[in-house]
């Protein structure tokens, strides 16, 4: 049978454009059927996770920061890994501390963690993909968190006045006001975890949080923000943190209801090997929901 | 096959819709079993069988002589004041539903997880073994009547398969069909809106269909206040329809312009021909004022003016005693909302942009289009496109045969005089513009600053319908094109049935996909479930997810029975329980972040917002490892813990 007996010729000749978009719709009909079908294949499986998860363990050293690409495939990732990711590595400040990192990924994706580094080890495991990344990791001479019960911690009122804040076995106290407390906590700030010395605070006052003898690195790395969702949304005040450094200010941080978790960095090198006293003061606009969180560390 | 290739079903015209109807209805409920029951169903569950209670208070009231009792204002509100922020006709066709089809399980150690009085086993038709499936069953049903009244209302414009098509494209909806068959208002609002515009656009040429247009917006009123918006759309279309008729003329008791002034006017009046717009009074100089004389006011719209707020008040026993003060009481409650927690392009929005920040305004207004673009069928949005290129072409045809893909069973009358009865009789019909207020209307109004944050399709959803009649239109386009190229007439006349099936069938199988996770899904522009989760778009809300958790979460109960639900209300693990899918006393620690320390067992529903919960488990439980996690291809729904399972090891952090 000719081609010409099935087809008008002349009307196809007559209206290509016309053909062409009803031929792209029909072409994308298809296309769009097979991979409705296919797509759901293409998911890894239990199987690829448990293989990967395997094969990871048979390489993990205490130390090394598991992460999942893209960063919605956590759970599933914690649910084969998790006693390996404890929660203090979960609510990490950043991932600079941490100079290997294992990463399982799916669809080409690479996690913001292991950017910039060198792939030692790869291996595919179905739809997943277990990279190990190498790269030089920050030495961390000083973390706050870990080390909350080493600080001093106050409230100074505007005129001055001085209230000591007392250490109990899981957080300070502070009497002003009454059953405000200092800990550290496993915050959500912007919707992720974090690790963080955290505090409600009071309007009238300073909240001071001092710490004495801090072996500083080159330089300081600060993250701070404001805790749960349903805070951010009903309060309105903004935070302040400033970081001060044998009494010199090296920066402020604001922390209000949409700016999320906010790094900083600041250089130490100049006082490198010294050790020096770190102080925050934590100051509030508007009090009301507010519950504030700050996580930082000294790196070399 | 009749002679011009119809199938002999096109010729009884209620064939056809009502196969897709009980198609459509055969298909939700062959599937809704395996759909959980969603956070608002829950609640209406509750709030359906308390309606229901009335009508047994009632027929007790009457049965002791006393059938005034029943409508005094504390019986009345004893039952009628559940859930009262939402109006009561599709709770109350559920409640019914319930009575009339369910399995009754109720004596025994169900019977008090009903929240009205159950004094013994129910007399029932039990049509479902699920109680659940038998509230439902009026929103399945309704959810047929729409794909029906798409066909119906798609063969104004296009041949039988097209409008076909279109019924199918309108139901094809991953997001819809999740809506479809739940218990909820947003599906049942969809197809009222599509009742409403349907009535409207028949009342153009027909009085009689004028007053029904009232009597479906008082329906539309009780079932969900998105019908607030309906009128709002008709009145644009209206307008563009009658544009020809606006004229300005002078006002009453006007006075004269200064002569310097009234010259001038008079001068530029002359230049224009003395045609259109001024008219010149002969003697006494011209009027200081002018007034817009717009088209009259159509019988359907004072109908539904007037009716619609008599059937409200007829179907809600709740405004009854109080109906002014209730009202507005309803009016404020969602004049002014609270903003939600919603998951778009990688952001929790739960707050208003501050003044600075105007690109986050820019961006939240993109979210009902870039929603739409993202999650119907690509197939459907390139068939809607194709329609609405049809339509905005069709006023500008050269000729009748320049007219390829629609037909106007509506053209304007020979001589016909357009009155309030019939304002549509001697002017085109304009149902490009008609189907591009529907769509755009409602996808329109949840861009606006001013509206709160809500988020999720389910809120412009009653756009869907209109949707999927412009891709009919574009499948009747495809259909004509491919007929003007093909010659033998025995394939001709299989081209469209066999283009409907095809361009049918992505949406279809989308949809089938996309089961029971169709809040998740995102269509082939995103990249499926992976695709919409790796874009930050929101993955679900409601809790209804938590279904394929239930045997290991009953499997695993504590032994302490403290479970923590998160997002499942309590209503729904009570639904769940007389469903038989959980055992009669499961435990419920209750709600909010306090008790999560004091579960032994814990899900999470992975919302964005959701995150703080999932960390104080961490915190309470003293692991990151879930216990079970429960994904579709992949991208994870719900998570569960369960305190005291293996201890992590503590591995220290590096130096």
């Amino acid at each position: 049978m000719r081609l010409s007996s099935l087809f008008d010729a002349d009307s196809f000749r007559r209206n290509r454009l016309a053909y062409a978009c009803a031929a792209g719709i029909i072409a994308l009909a298809l296309l769009e059927t097979a991979n409705a079908l296919l797509a759901p294949l293409r998911a890894p499986t239990d199987q690829d996770w448990r293989s990967a998860a395997t094969s990871l363990r048979a390489g993990f050293r205490p130390g090394d920061l598991i992460v999942a690409a893209p960063a919605w495939a956590d759970p599933l990732l914690r649910m084969q890994l998790g006693d390996l990711i404890p929660v203090a590595v979960a609510g990490r400040l950043d991932a600079a501390r941490f100079g290997r990192i294992w990463e399982i990924s799916q669809r080409g994706a690479q996690a913001p963690e292991s950017q910039g580094s060198r792939v030692v080890q790869s291996s595919r495991h179905g739809a997943l993909t277990l990279r190990r990344y190498e790269r030089p990791a920050s030495q961390v001479s000083f973390d706050f968190v870990a080390e909350w019960n080493h600080a001093i911690v106050s409230r100074v009122a505007p005129g001055g006045q001085v209230s000591w804040c007392y250490r109990a076995p899981d957080r300070f106290d502070c009497a002003d006001p009454p059953a405000q407390s200092v800990r550290a906590e496993l915050l959500e700030i912007d919707t992720s975890p974090h690790l963080a010395l955290a505090t409600s605070l009071p309007g009238h006052a300073t909240t001071v949080i001092e710490f004495d003898h801090v072996p500083l690195g080159r330089e300081l790395a600060v993250g701070a923000g404001l805790h749960n969702v349903w805070l951010r949304k009903s309060g309105k005040g903004t935070v302040s943190l400033r970081v001060l450094v044998q009494g010199r200010e090296l920066g402020r941080i604001p922390a209000g209801s949409l700016t999320g978790w906010t790094l900083r960095k600041f250089d130490t090198s100049a006082l490198a090997g010294q050790s020096e006293s770190v102080r925050f003061e934590i100051t509030v606009d508007d009090p009301t929901a507010r519950y504030f969180g700050f996580a930082a560390e000294a790196r070399s | 096959m009749d002679q011009v290739g119809q199938p002999q079903g096109w010729r009884r015209p209620w064939i056809v819709p009502l196969a897709l109807a009980l198609a459509t209805s055969g298909w939700l409920l062959a599937v809704e079993g395996s759909q959980g029951l969603a956070r608002d169903e829950a609640q209406y569950f509750r709030a359906g069988e308390r309606y229901w209670g009335w009508f047994e208070a009632l027929a007790d009231a009457v049965r002791s002589g006393k059938p005034r009792q029943a409508f005094s204002r504390a019986v009345v509100d004893s039952y009628w004041s559940d859930n009262h922020e939402h109006p009561p006709l599709m709770k109350t066709l559920y409640g019914l539903s319930w009575r009339l089809f369910h399995r009754c399980d109720c004596v025994g150690a169900k019977q008090g997880l009903h929240p009205i009085a159950v004094h013994g086993k129910h007399r029932t038709l039990p049509l479902f073994s699920r109680e659940s499936t038998a509230f439902r069953f009026p929103a399945i049903l309704l959810a047929g009547l729409g794909v029906a009244l798409v066909y119906g209302f798609a063969r104004r414009f296009v041949g039988p398969w097209a409008a076909a098509g279109a019924a199918v494209l309108s139901v094809a909806q991953p997001h819809y069909f999740f809506h479809a068959q739940i218990s909820c208002f947003d599906a049942p609002i969809a197809v009222m809106a599509l009742l409403v515009g349907w009535a409207y656009w028949k009342s153009l040429r027909s009085p009689r269909w004028g007053i029904l247009c009232g009597v479906f917006y008082g329906f539309a009123l009780a079932t969900k206040h998105n019908a607030w918006l309906i009128p709002c759309f008709l009145v644009v279309h209206y307008l563009w329809m009658r544009r020809g008729d606006f004229t300005w003329e002078p006002s009453k008791g006007s006075q004269t312009l200064p002569r310097w002034c009234a010259a001038g006017e008079g001068a530029r009046e002359s230049a224009r021909g003395g045609q259109g717009g001024l008219s010149v009074p002969k003697a006494g100089g011209l009027p200081t004022r002018f007034r817009l004389r717009p088209p009259r006011i159509p019988l359907a719209f004072v109908s539904m003016a007037s009716l619609g707020p008599v059937v409200l008040f007829a179907l809600w026993p709740w405004l009854w005693h109080a109906p002014v003060a209730r009202a507005r009481e309803w009016v404020n409650r969602h004049a002014q909302h609270e903003h939600y927690n919603f998951e778009y392009l990688g952001q929790n929005w739960n707050l208003p942009p501050p003044p600075a920040q105007a690109g986050r305004w820019l961006l939240r207004a993109t979210f009902p289009f870039v929603s739409t673009g993202l999650t119907v069928p690509v197939t459907t949005l390139a068939l809607a496109a194709t329609g609405a290129l049809v339509l905005a072409r069709r006023r500008r045809k050269k000729g009748p045969e320049d007219e390829p893909a629609i037909v106007n069973l509506e053209p304007p009358e020979q001589g016909a005089r357009a009155s309030w009865l019939r304002p549509g009789a001697d002017v085109d019909l304009a149902p490009g513009m008609f189907l591009a207020v529907q769509i755009l209307g409602p996808l329109g109004t949840l861009a606006l600053p001013s509206t709160p944050i809500f988020g999720g399709v389910k809120h412009f959803l009653t756009a869907m319908p209109f949707l999927a009649m412009l891709a009919g239109v574009g499948l009747a386009w495809v259909t004509r094109q491919a007929a003007t190229l093909v010659r033998p007439t025995r394939l001709r006349q299989a081209l469209p049935a066999a283009l409907a099936g095809l361009l049918c069938l992505p949406a279809v199988a989308e949809t089938q996909r996309s089961h029971p996770d169709g809040l998740g899904h995102y269509n082939l522009l995103a990249g499926g479930f992976a695709g919409g989760a790796s874009l930050g778009m929101n993955r679900q809300f409601w809790g209804y997810s938590v279904l394929p958790l239930l045997p290991w979460i009953k499997a695993h109960r504590p032994p302490s029975n403290r479970v923590y639900w998160h997002d499942v209300l309590h209503d729904a693990v009570m639904m769940y329980v007389r469903d038989g899918r959980l055992p009669v006393g499961i435990g419920d620690v209750g709600v909010g972040e306090s008790v999560v320390a004091q579960s032994d067992l814990g899900i999470v529903i992975l919302e964005k917002h959701f995150a703080v919960y999932e960390y104080l488990h961490w915190e309470a439980y003293q692991t990151t490892r879930p216990a079970q996690v429960y994904a579709h291809e992949g991208v994870p729904f719900v998570v569960a813990y369960q305190r005291g399972a293996p201890p992590p090891r503590q591995e220290p952090l590096p130096p």
